[in-house]
């Protein structure tokens, strides 16, 4: 059964159609690379999964609900936890107000504030600097303590699908590694299905998993990590060598 | 010959409205009845004032709620150039000498009134045309009340918030006919302009208009200069139109009318600012009439007062939330077909 | 002495009012981007909601009757009522349009809220006895100060404490501190849009109906324009503080009611009558050396 469900997903912006056709199921526990050229429509469709810009046309089903057109704070309430791209913390907020704002969702629910305190202390156990720095204004992080703080904040409602923008932009490459280290452990630890978009498939085949090529708002190539990135198709697709 | 060609182009649409306009004129001239004379000549009124607004809404996207002010300095310019310095004497003590001897017709008076409200525009607009978006809107509120603040307190020259009257009344349509198409002649004589287009180009894309080198603020101000001077020469005739002046004649009430116009018609139109105009000026009416009691049978049926403002106000949501561009959105009647640009929503810069 | 405390508490209670109005603007264009010219009409509305509608000059009071303890209540519901209704039935639809689209409408919302009291009560002013028993004057360090005025500023202080406090520490005013800052993100963290939205509408509906309750024991009378001038000094102290800025807002608020108070008494008495006047031109130049405000909030970027 899988867990993420699109089915010929386009996203238009007026006149611009940003991304075609795009069909790909993601199992439980799967972890899956969408990588591609500056304006290939990897954001875009991330957009339209978390439900940020309703999709044009198409059917996008999660965990058995047709979320199609459904509003951000549905979707993710279904569990589905979006980190986009530009690390958007809340600067005025401090750290532990950044990490708690999601777990609202849960309220209502029997012991909400208990799980709610025991995930926040798995995010600082996870991030250390976060726990550190916790009553400070989270404006005032460096970029990788940014990072780390929105993927812990994508943590603490207790998703079953984390999905990434670029992790790795803007961040010192140890950094970067870091933050990989923590993503892989946590994924075995719970079980957590990932869906991380980035600009290259460098970090894809260290990692391993699936790796999917966007080119123009389509999937050109879809396959294993490690075999598709050392091919000369992934060569030729990225840079769309052989179409002239 | 790139400005030929653009006059050739664009010249039928104040053709077309001029021709409206005068049609309603001739109506109004076979009808003959006084009443209607008098809502034709408001509707020409209104026409002066929304193409005024445009000038500067439609061109620079900026949303002005401070225009009526030059309609008042305009208004007032006319109570103190032709009423009789008799009675200028005991309604206005404290006007200096010259003006208070000063008794000239109502056409000078709209050209005096249009230049003091241009030379006021100039002194604002140095300042306020420094602003964009949501503060610039503000600050044409500030500039609306402080004038509305400045002409009911100063009673020795403009006495203060009671009627000023005496003003010669005009009643013949003809004037401001005349008025209305001058009006929309010399918004389109803008819009077509280097400054104009600069300036449009700024609204849609002030990035790049910027770092082409426009200066934003400059055409801006000029902009705001040419419909201040619109405003204040239709705030003169509305004087002589009705005879009498008031601070609250130019407050929140005229605001509110002339921006529901243009907003109906569509911001970004010279076209829809004159049609907007006549359909809730119809629209207008209707209501009045049915506001002053309609003989059903044996009853009489009357709405109460306050329902025309009421459904003013209701339209003008409606159209902005399913037409928020208006009734002709970018598009001007040209003849032929509307010529559509790409349309716009009003701006926020 | 005396003299001196009576102008600092005049302009405290002054500021009062154009700190509670500006807060109740910041609140809404906090979460959404709305500069929301109806908010003066609110006001009025609550005022004319204590009488029942005739047009005679004398006001018929109905629930304006009421021992304080249930008026107060009922007032702020009132507003708060008034203010959800609003977004329900008219803002809720231009979620997705430009700031500038918005606030036209607001406008327009506005004048159709004040229409509809001249409907019911004539444009006509009408005399009203609100919390009459506040209008004796109490002395404070040798000047007579009226008690309603003292109870202005407590009442100011004591909303902004509890305002503040329900931003910090409850869950509802985390969401809200978050959503003004990022919506769409505070969206994709599970915040409801609507219940945040919602709630920003019903706080701010009531402080304006605290402010109609101050301005309308202190007036006595209850005039379908009474909102206008508050509303105009709000917006320019929200502008001030810089838009979205709630700390911003109330600083704004207070520094404009001590300058057109200062400003009431070093003008020559010829020049009193133009205070405001001198105020909006004292505005419009502050704007030009400090266009985004003088304390810019943080992402009060117009949302696209």
């Amino acid at each position: 059964m899988s867990l993420l469900a699109l089915s010929n997903i386009s996203v238009r912006y007026g006149r611009l159609t940003a991304v075609r056709g795009v069909t790909f199921t993601l199992a439980e526990g799967e972890i899956l690379f969408i990588t591609g050229p500056n304006g290939a429509g990897k954001s875009s469709l991330l957009r339209a999964i978390a439900g940020v810009t309703p999709p044009a046309g198409g059917r996008i089903d999660f965990a058995d609900h047709d979320i199609t057109g459904r509003a951000p704070e549905d979707i993710a309430r279904l569990g589905l936890s979006m980190v986009p791209e530009g690390r958007d913390v809340f600067g005025s907020l401090t750290i532990e107000e950044n990490l708690m704002v999601g777990t609202g969702m849960h309220s209502g629910t029997r012991g909400w504030r208990a799980r709610a305190a025991s995930e926040l202390e798995a995010v600082y156990a996870t991030f250390p600097i976060l726990k550190e720095r916790r009553h400070s204004q989270a404006g005032l992080l460096s970029g990788g303590q940014q990072q780390m703080l929105v993927i812990g904040r994508a943590l603490m409602t207790t998703p079953r699908l984390v999905a990434i923008d670029e992790p790795s932009l803007g961040l010192a490459p140890n950094i970067t590694d870091q933050v990989y280290e923590r993503l892989i452990a946590l994924r075995a630890e719970r079980k957590l299905t990932l869906l991380i978009v980035e600009q290259s498939s460098t970090r894809a085949m260290m990692v391993g998993g699936r790796m999917m090529l966007m080119r123009g708002g389509e999937i050109v190539l879809d396959g294993d990590a490690r075999a598709l990135g050392q091919s000369e198709a992934m060569q030729a697709a990225y840079f769309g060598y052989g179409e002239h | 010959m790139a400005r030929y060609s653009i006059l050739r182009r664009t010249i039928a649409t104040p053709l077309i409205l001029s021709a409206l306009l005068l049609a309603f004129a001739l109506i109004a001239w076979f009808v003959g009845s006084r009443p209607f004379n008098q809502t034709v000549i408001d509707i020409f009124l209104q026409v002066v004032f929304v193409v005024g607004l445009y000038t500067f809404i439609g061109n620079s996207g900026v949303i002005s709620f401070g225009h009526i002010a030059f309609a008042c300095l305009g208004g007032y310019v006319a109570a103190w150039t032709t009423i009789k310095p008799m009675m200028k004497g005991t309604a206005m003590p404290g006007l200096p000498d010259w003006l208070m001897q000063m008794e000239i017709p109502f056409w000078a008076a709209a050209l005096a009134g249009g230049t003091f409200a241009a030379f006021w525009a100039l002194v604002f607009g140095a300042v306020l045309m420094r602003l964009s978006g949501i503060a610039a809107s503000i600050a044409t509120f500030a500039m609306l009340a402080m004038v509305n603040a400045i002409y009911s307190n100063w009673s020795s020259v403009t006495a203060a918030t009671s009627s000023v009257v005496g003003i010669p009344i005009v009643r013949s349509i003809w004037p401001y006919m005349i008025a209305a198409i001058l009006a929309v002649f010399v918004a389109w004589a803008f819009s077509i302009s280097r400054h104009g287009l600069a300036l449009r180009a700024a609204r849609d894309e002030p990035t790049a208009a910027a770092a082409s080198g426009i200066n934003i603020p400059r055409v801006r101000l000029i902009a705001f200069v040419i419909s201040g001077a619109i405003m204040g020469a239709g705030g003169a005739l509305y004087a002589h139109s009705i005879g009498l002046v008031t601070p609250d004649t130019f407050y929140l009430g005229l605001t509110f009318t002339t921006l529901s116009m243009l907003v109906v018609g569509g911001m970004g139109s010279l076209s829809g600012a004159v049609l907007g105009v006549l359909i809730l000026s119809s629209l207008i009416q209707v209501l009045r009439w049915l506001e002053a009691g309609v003989q059903v049978g044996a009853s009489t049926f009357a709405l109460p007062g306050g329902v025309q403002e009421i459904a003013l106000g209701v339209v003008m949501i409606l159209i902005l939330m399913f037409r928020p561009s208006g009734i002709m959105g970018n598009s001007e009647l040209t003849g032929l077909r509307a010529r559509t640009e790409k349309p716009v929503e009003p701006g926020t810069d | 002495m005396g003299g001196l405390m009576q102008v600092i508490f005049d302009a405290l209670s002054l500021g009062s009012l154009y700190a509670l109005g500006a807060l109740g603007i910041a609140l809404i264009f906090g979460v959404m981007r709305l500069v929301n010219f109806a908010h003066g009409d609110v006001i009025a509305f609550c005022v004319f909601a204590l009488l029942w509608p005739s047009v005679d000059a004398v006001a018929i009071i109905f629930a304006g009757n009421l021992p304080w303890f249930l008026l107060i209540p009922f007032t702020l519901a009132v507003g708060a009522g008034l203010s959800v209704l609003s977004e329900v039935v008219v803002f809720r639809r231009f979620r997705r349009a430009n700031p500038a689209t918005m606030m036209i409408a607001s406008f327009a919302l506005g004048f159709v809220i004040r229409y509809f009291l001249l409907m019911l009560f004539s444009s006509r002013p009408k005399s009203i006895s609100l919390l009459p028993g506040l209008s004796q004057p109490v002395e404070i360090l040798g000047a007579r100060i009226p008690l309603l005025q003292l109870i202005t500023i407590l009442v100011t202080i004591a909303v902004l404490i509890g305002l503040t406090a329900f931003l910090r520490r409850t869950r509802f005013g985390l969401e809200m501190r978050a959503a003004a800052e990022n919506f769409t993100m505070a969206r994709m963290l599970g915040v409801r849009a609507n219940r945040v939205i919602m709630g920003a509408f019903a706080l701010s509906g009531a402080l304006a109906a605290a402010i109609a309750l101050i301005l309308g024991s202190q007036t006595g009378t209850a005039n379908i324009m009474m909102g206008a001038s508050v509303m105009l000094m709000a917006f320019i102290a929200t502008v001030i503080g810089g838009m979205g800025s709630l700390a911003g807002a109330v600083i704004a608020g207070f520094a404009l009611g001590a300058i057109a108070t200062v400003m009431q008494v070093i003008l020559p008495p010829d020049a009193r009558a133009f205070r405001d006047a001198f105020v909006y031109g004292a505005v419009i130049l502050v704007l030009i050396f400090r266009p985004q405000g003088l304390l810019a909030a943080r992402g009060t970027k117009e949302r696209v």
